[in-house]
């Protein structure tokens, strides 16, 4: 469904489709569910009040490319900006990792390809405080040299970390290899050399752009109700040009080749180009498609590589962005010569008609797993404000419970359409990535190291 | 290397924190009897899916030496029995993913219990299939050979975890009898386990009056009636109480050493800890978090549990309760000046009572990592289930909100002294030949 499980990815190609602005008017979705501007007609709030847990989950999503707006990639500027705005002492008060831990909650940043997620989990009755303290510190960014140290520091503690895990490894190139250009080549976390090379005067640059109220989607989910959004800060005064950023293109690849990278265990990735987020229906069918097949322990390929190669991990999706999506497919522990095979016959059987009474079952089964994504404040927020920076809010699965233009797409899916949507995007080659000990053996001898 | 910052410093609130504002409340619990069983319920309306726990008193206390792992086994047999669905015959797990739902089992220490999460809708078929296979596992060749696997393949996994190591360390030294067992057993006492072991713990631990149930989520009168069913077809009966006792720990520290193939060393200091609904529970929880916080880096945002160098887990659910605190080595952390600061941490907090103020910052965070810790449908169902026993039975889920309210800095003293001031250390350390790299 809808998003990256680990936050290295993510593309929009905007020459292609144009994309809905993050100020459009605000969308009517489900009863529980309030949307408006964040200042005058600028800027997307979407907040929805759910009983349930005494928590808020409050997420400021800016749509900003991870490389940042210059002619050449900056790898990491994004998270580095974000987490520098994080981490920065105001002159007066608390910077707001301090804040959020004061009432006990849970912060996060996450950078995807084209997008910026910032998420303060934290307990109801310190919501508004929050809301408005997380408000104030993007929408009017203060950076601090002590504030961008502490963050520099964090970031790259988890590039390090990132560097060594192969599901990361393994998805940043397969993105790499789909496309040509854009931010969707690169990973969000670049290497510890690169992320000390970014200058205080580029991450002030980057967040004074990016982070605008004009370019925010403020997404709340909770025991909290539509008075909240008073609190949120308006951010600075907007200027004649001070509208949402247009989404950056990232070009896929014409024709991208297998490749083999050196690493210490072996991996390997599959990447299809899907349909956009605009096409709702083929977008659904293939979170279908990717439930059925890839989901770990009740997938038909899951299954059949967790027989065969016990110790194997596999991780797939597809990936719902503004165009084009992407389904993604990866594995460790195996080499692709091992996967390739079950994961052809998979997708042979699925561009035929499925038997009616197990498409029934496979699509109960989808839905309650979506369904079962989206029990969370933290999961609802989250839904919302990818949904939003992609283009279509209001396709957002649960944007109206369990109806809405998600579940209606669901509900229309029949064996025939999903074996079309398979034959129009999953019977081609994919492109193939493969990270192997033996090539980094071989690169290692080569270098006399 | 990360730094260790003391609690005072990372302890400021926010200026407009929660201080006055409203209480923080879960859905109210009700608990009746269904069919003669005992059913807490936290409805939340709003919810589009139900989460049903069922307990079932077959935990690792009901085992012996010859019967380590068969709690697990059991579960994982129930998991794995055929049942019929639209005609055609499946195991009991991929029934339910059929019809839309899953199905998880945990093992605790007195108990088993089975997570059951569906649509609304679906919950009452659903819980029909898995009553019939909680009277009636499949304990045949077919079935259990698969299903011995698994458990071994889990067992396996825990001895891969140093926090998992670790921590049943701890737990041998300081629970008696099945309850310091591993929760899958040993690959080799698993392995080894005859059918009719598992059947026999089985058909004496799975009694009618030995199952109570929990729900989160939507309720429904339909819900309501199957779950009266659940367990109607088990044996009647209850199982006679057990009176597990921890071991007392000595004034010395006991020290407890293993190695395995990992990188870095990890150390875990066990305490013992009140239980739920005692009037020190609040105390403690305040404690927890205060020695989380107060060894948290210094970073921005939240770092996850796998992550930091010095966390906590108080193991209020586990029968006698305990407290744990480790150090992670491979984050970079000093483990002798780790335990050292989270030594001095516990004799400070003994010495003096705390201040109003800083008693109130403390609650404030509790409370709010409290709630934000429970928020999925199988997390308030759980601990909803898991006290319905005890003495917070009536006030459930908020009975332990409020007694973080309710603590005192006296009773903070007090319980730290009582409880934080002898300890068992388990120290997890590389292999000779492990790699250590850098």
């Amino acid at each position: 469904m809808k998003r990256l499980a680990l936050a290295f990815a993510g593309a929009s190609l905007a020459a292609a489709l144009p994309c809905a602005s993050l100020a459009a008017a605000p969308v009517a979705l489900g009863p529980r569910v309030t949307t408006s501007h964040l200042q005058g007609d600028a800027g997307t709030a979407v907040l929805q009040t759910a009983s349930g847990a005494p928590v808020a989950s409050l997420e400021l999503w800016f749509r900003a490319p991870s490389t940042g707006f210059g002619k050449e990639p900056v790898v990491s500027l994004a998270r580095l900006a974000a987490q520098a705005v994080a981490a920065s002492k105001p002159i007066v008060g608390d910077s707001l990792g301090e804040a959020v831990s004061a009432v006990g909650g849970k912060l996060a940043i996450t950078v995807y390809g084209d997008s910026v997620a910032v998420s303060a989990l934290v307990p109801a009755n310190a919501a508004t405080a929050i809301a408005k303290a997380m408000t104030v510190a993007y929408f009017s960014p203060v950076l601090t040299a002590d504030g961008l140290k502490a963050a520099a520091r964090d970031v790259e503690a988890d590039a390090v970390v990132a560097a060594y895990d192969p599901d990361v490894v393994v998805r940043n190139a397969t993105f790499e290899q789909l496309f040509s250009a854009g931010p969707q080549r690169y990973p969000a976390l670049g290497t510890v050399k690169e992320i000390a090379a970014i200058s205080f005067a580029d991450v002030q640059s980057f967040a004074t752009r990016a982070f605008r109220v004009q370019n925010a989607v403020l997404s709340v989910a909770g025991t909290v109700d539509a008075t909240l959004l008073a609190s949120v800060s308006s951010g600075r005064p907007a200027s004649a040009d001070a509208a949402a950023e247009a989404p950056v293109a990232s070009t896929p690849a014409s024709a991208p080749a297998p490749v083999t990278k050196p690493f210490d265990a072996a991996a390997c990735g599959f990447g299809w180009a899907g349909p956009p987020i605009a096409d709702e229906r083929a977008a659904t069918t293939m979170d279908f498609i990717a439930d059925y097949l890839f989901r770990s322990e009740t997938g038909v390929v899951a299954r059949a590589v967790a027989a065969k190669f016990p110790s194997a991990s596999l991780s797939g999706q597809f990936v719902t962005l503004n165009d084009p999506g992407v389904m993604y497919l990866g594995f460790s522990g195996v080499r692709p010569d091992d996967v390739r095979p079950l994961v052809d016959a998979a997708l042979a059987a699925l561009r035929a008609p499925l038997d009616p009474a197990r498409f029934e079952a496979a699509r109960d089964a989808f839905e309650y797993h979506i369904l079962a994504d989206l029990q969370t404040p933290s999961q609802i927020a989250d839904n919302f404000g990818w949904y939003a920076v992609e283009g279509n809010l209001a396709y957002a699965p649960g944007a109206n419970d369990a109806t809405g233009p998600y579940f209606e797409a669901a509900n229309a899916m029949t064996p025939a359409s999903v074996a079309e949507v398979a034959k129009r995007y999953l019977a081609g080659p994919p492109v193939v990535v493969t990270l192997s000990p033996e090539a980094k053996t071989k690169s290692a001898a080569g270098t006399g190291t | 290397m990360r730094k260790i910052a003391a609690a005072a410093a990372l302890a400021t609130l926010v200026g407009a924190g929660a201080a006055g504002a409203s209480p923080l409340r879960y859905p109210a619990t009700v608990t009746q009897a269904t069919g003669g069983m005992r059913v807490s319920t936290q409805a939340d309306p709003d919810a589009l899916l139900t989460g049903v726990q069922i307990f079932v008193e077959a935990g690792l206390e009901r085992q012996t030496a010859a019967t380590n792992g068969a709690a697990a086994l059991t579960a994982e047999c129930v998991a794995r029995t055929p049942v019929a669905v639209a005609g055609a015959s499946q195991p009991l797990r991929d029934a339910i993913a059929s019809l839309g739902g899953s199905l998880d089992y945990t093992i605790e220490d007195d108990n088993v219990h089975y997570y059951i999460e569906a649509r609304p809708d679906r919950m009452p078929q659903v819980l029909a299939l898995f009553g019939t296979a909680l009277a009636h596992p499949d304990f045949s060749a077919a079935t259990l050979p698969a299903a011995r696997a698994e458990i071994v393949r889990h067992a396996g996994d825990g001895e891969h975890n140093p926090l998992h190591v670790g921590v049943q360390m701890f737990k041998e030294s300081f629970l008696e009898q099945g309850s310091a067992y591993p929760e899958y057993g040993t690959a080799g006492s698993v392995s080894q386990m005859q059918p009719e072991a598992v059947r026999s713990f089985h058909d004496r631990t799975y009694r009618r009056g030995a199952v109570w149930a929990s729900v989160a989520g939507r309720s429904t009168p339909a819900i309501d009636a199957a779950l009266g069913s659940v367990a109607r077809d088990l044996p009647d009966g209850t199982l006679p109480a057990l009176d597990v006792k921890a071991r007392p720990i000595p004034a010395t520290a006991p020290r407890i050493v293993a190695q395995r193939d990992i990188a870095r060393p990890f150390v875990v200091l066990g305490f013992a800890a009140p239980a739920p609904g005692s009037k020190d529970f609040g105390a403690m929880l305040i404690l927890q978090s205060m020695m989380q916080t107060a060894f948290q880096a210094s970073s921005a945002t939240t770092v996850l549990p796998n992550d930091r160098a010095i966390g906590t887990f108080y193991m209020f659910d586990s029968v006698p309760s305990s407290l744990v605190v480790y150090v992670n080595g491979g984050t970079g952390v000093d483990p002798s000046l780790a335990l050292r600061a989270i030594i001095l941490l516990s004799k400070a907090m003994s010495d003096k009572p705390l201040g109003a103020d800083s008693l109130r910052r403390f609650q404030t965070q509790a409370e709010g990592a409290f709630v934000t810790d429970t928020t999925t449908l199988a997390d308030r169902s759980y601990v909803v289930g898991s006290l319905a026993a005890g003495a917070l039975a009536d006030r459930s889920i908020n009975g332990a909100v409020e007694a973080i309210e309710s603590a005192t800095g006296a009773d903070v003293q007090r319980v730290a002294k009582t409880y934080l001031q002898r300890y068992i250390v388990a120290f997890v350390l590389p292999r000779a030949g492990s790699a250590q790299s850098d």
